[in-house]
């Protein structure tokens, strides 16, 4: 049985599964049916996502019917024992996804490889060893490791990957 | 009996050669370094060596990639004894135990005994490989349409039931959520494009690979960075070769882990994380020392260490006679061999009858090198543990761009890395267990071709799916296995159990 924070979520989750499930059972439903080719009935192409779809709406129904009745209505949020680490741990997991995502999405096929991936180790090891309470000397230190690592990522990865593996990088 | 004896050894001389010494090597000690840092999973391992394996000859490509599985699993265990974290999903029970041997100074006894029960447990499953592989694969031969269908079903419901302990729910959604997953592109009878809304990208489907480094590279980063970074019990080791008559005190342990995790690993779906589970679990419930688990038990870490390793050979047996994987690596090393042009299924002892039996001898070179280096390398393998999190996840990220890329050279599988990462990270969030979701994957057209093969040659009619035997056997499993995970059967049978328990 789920915890009652989780209870919520679940409800909401449920719900989501059960429209998921129509729609890709609606989808399946208007996919062509290949009459034209003369194919067997049985082959059509939407019978199978149809019925997982189905099937996903089904099992949604039956977790949001479940947090319901573990009282997902009435949950309280949880006491926090840690909200200054939970709060961190959010921030850091933000950040995270916004530097892989620009190096993803923004970087990787836009500049060559090395630069792309040089820039973002620096980026990521900078910005994630960065403290507030630091003086200059450890800040330059921590700046110049930073500096190090995504030097040795910028060469080191594409000559292992291209050189030695005969892999082509983006 | 004979004639596989000599396949067995003829295996061999394809491994008899510094090559393969070579790739053993460097492919095990990866394998371990990647185990024991927290963020880099074996799932991940395998992805990531399929792409740099890809021009390698076949036999040496998936010996590289065997190497990295065994080394990594076993290399979770250091992670799991010196900081309290596992390495790898599969190392969470040998925290249990682990941790606190290390607490009270005995981390070097702890990482000794975890090196030769995983040894011992993958030895214990290499010889169900060896023996049951052939035979499942002869037995295979009489799966039909029918058959298949009800065997991904089955897949499905066990392993959604088996990898989320208490929420079987969770774990069937992730399951069916990765068989329409499977639906995306074109479909393999009529060639018809399925949910690609017009994009030609879409149309070709959604790769395992990049699905997979997605669920185990990017989502694994998100948690690592939000949790809290881990702190190392001990930094001095002492002893770590164990005494052989201390590891003959464990024999039945050792014995019963290895048989469970094998069994457990041959699963579809169901790997090395729930193998060392069970294993723990059934060495508690027979164990004399019961008081002392979770505590630094000795009995613990060696039943949890065993059934993991064990686990690896398991999971390859479903994979290379049914072509459904046991674990979720497993699954990466199947979409391996597709790419290395060997077809895994019940057609292998005809079709390579020699390619069982070189599995065989892959695990167990992989396992001898695994032994020397966990046993030989205790201090360099503390270093890799000093790597804090900020300065090795950007270097895994780029290894989570690089690997969808290098097999297809499309940019669109890197968004779909992306995609499923942060889809894969949320649902981990919310306690959905990810082995049915991959399992499903893979499933998706297994399942899509079978049932609707079936219902052309049975034109529509249903009762051959419940009628022929083996099929019976499969579906009323399933049926059960649903019913057993339903609420009220759950609460009447603890009531019937402590009922008994009374009287």
């Amino acid at each position: 049985m789920p915890s009652r924070p989780l209870a919520r979520a679940d409800l909401i989750t449920g719900l989501f599964f059960v429209a998921f499930g129509f729609a890709v059972g609606l989808a399946s439903y208007t996919m062509p049916r290949l009459e034209e080719r003369m194919i067997d009935p049985w082959t059509a192409p939407g019978l199978v996502p149809g019925l997982l779809g189905v099937i996903i709406a089904v099992l949604g129904a039956a977790m949001a019917l479940r947090s319901l009745l573990a009282g997902a209505l009435q949950a309280a949020a949880a006491e926090d024992a840690d909200p200054e680490e939970t709060r961190s741990g959010r921030k850091r997991l933000l950040m995270c996804l916004v530097l892989c995502f620009a190096y993803a999405l923004g970087l990787v096929g836009r500049m060559p490889f090395w630069l792309a991936t040089g820039l973002f180790v620096f980026a990521f090891v900078a910005i994630f060893e960065w403290r507030a309470g630091d003086d200059g000397r450890a800040r330059g230190g921590k700046l110049a490791a930073a500096l190090a690592l995504a030097v040795a990522a910028a060469i080191g990865i594409p000559y292992l990957f291209e050189t030695i593996f005969l892999v082509r990088l983006p | 009996m004979l004639d596989g004896l000599i396949a067995f050894a003829g295996a061999f001389s394809v491994f008899a050669n510094l090559t393969t010494l070579f790739n053993v090597a460097w492919a095990t000690l990866i394998g371990i370094v990647i185990g024991a840092l927290p963020g880099l999973t074996a799932t991940m391992g395998v992805a990531l060596l399929t792409t740099l394996t890809y021009q390698m000859a076949p036999e040496q490509a998936i010996l590289v990639l065997i190497s990295v599985y065994v080394g990594a699993i076993y290399g979770g265990s250091r992670t799991a004894i010196l900081i309290n974290i596992p390495g790898t999903p599969a190392n969470a029970a040998t925290t249990l135990d682990g941790f606190p041997l290390a607490k009270s100074g005995r981390a070097g006894e702890a990482m000794g005994l975890a090196t030769c029960a995983s040894v011992l447990g993958t030895l214990i499953g290499v010889l169900f490989l060896a023996a049951v592989a052939p035979a499942l694969a002869e037995f295979a031969l009489s799966f039909g349409s029918y058959e298949f269908f009800w065997l991904s079903i089955f897949g499905i419901i066990i392993a959604g039931q088996m990898t989320s302990f208490d929420d079987a729910l969770k774990g069937w959604i992730a399951g069916f959520i990765g068989l329409l997953v499977a639906m995306i592109g074109q479909e393999g009878i009529h060639a018809e494009p399925r949910f690609s809304f017009g994009n030609s990208d879409l149309a070709g489907g959604i790769a395992l690979i990049p699905a997979l480094v997605g669920v185990f590279g990017l989502a694994e980063i998100l948690s690592v960075m939000k949790g809290r970074a881990g702190v190392m019990a001990t930094r001095t080791v002492e002893r770590v070769i164990p005494r052989t008559a201390e590891l003959w005190r464990y024999k039945r342990t050792i014995g019963r882990s290895g048989i469970l995790g094998t069994i457990i690993g041959i699963i579809p779906g169901v790997g090395e994380d729930i193998g060392a589970w069970v294993s723990y679990a059934a060495a508690r419930r027979a164990s004399k020392e019961r008081d002392q688990f979770g505590k630094g038990s000795r009995e613990g870490l060696i039943a949890a260490e065993t059934g993991n390793n064990a686990a690896i050979p398991g999971a390859l047996i479903p994979a290379l006679t049914l072509a459904v994987p046991g674990s979720a690596p497993a699954a990466v090393l199947l979409a391996a061999m597709l790419i290395h042009g060997i077809r895994p299924g019940p057609l292998i002892m005809i079709e390579a009858p020699t390619f069982v039996y070189q599995v065989v001898w892959m695990v167990v070179l992989a396992t001898i090198a695994m032994g020397i280096f966990g046993l030989a390398l205790t201090r360099p393998l503390l270093t890799v543990l000093r790597v804090p999190r900020e300065r090795l996840m950007p270097i895994v990220f780029v290894l989570c761009v690089i690997g969808p890329y290098a097999i297809t050279q499309r940019l669109f599988d890197v968004y779909v890395m992306l995609f499923f990462g942060v889809v894969g990270f949320i649902l981990r969030e919310m306690k959905y267990p990810m082995a049915p979701l991959v399992l499903g994957i893979i499933l998706g057209d297994i399942l899509d071709k079978n049932l609707r093969r079936a219902l052309v040659l049975s034109d529509g009619d249903l009762t051959p799916f419940f009628l022929r035997p083996i099929s019976a056997v499969l579906w009323i499993t399933t049926a059960l296995v649903v019913i057993l995970a339903l609420p009220p059967v759950r609460r009447a049978m603890t009531r019937m159990m402590h009922w008994e328990q009374k009287t």
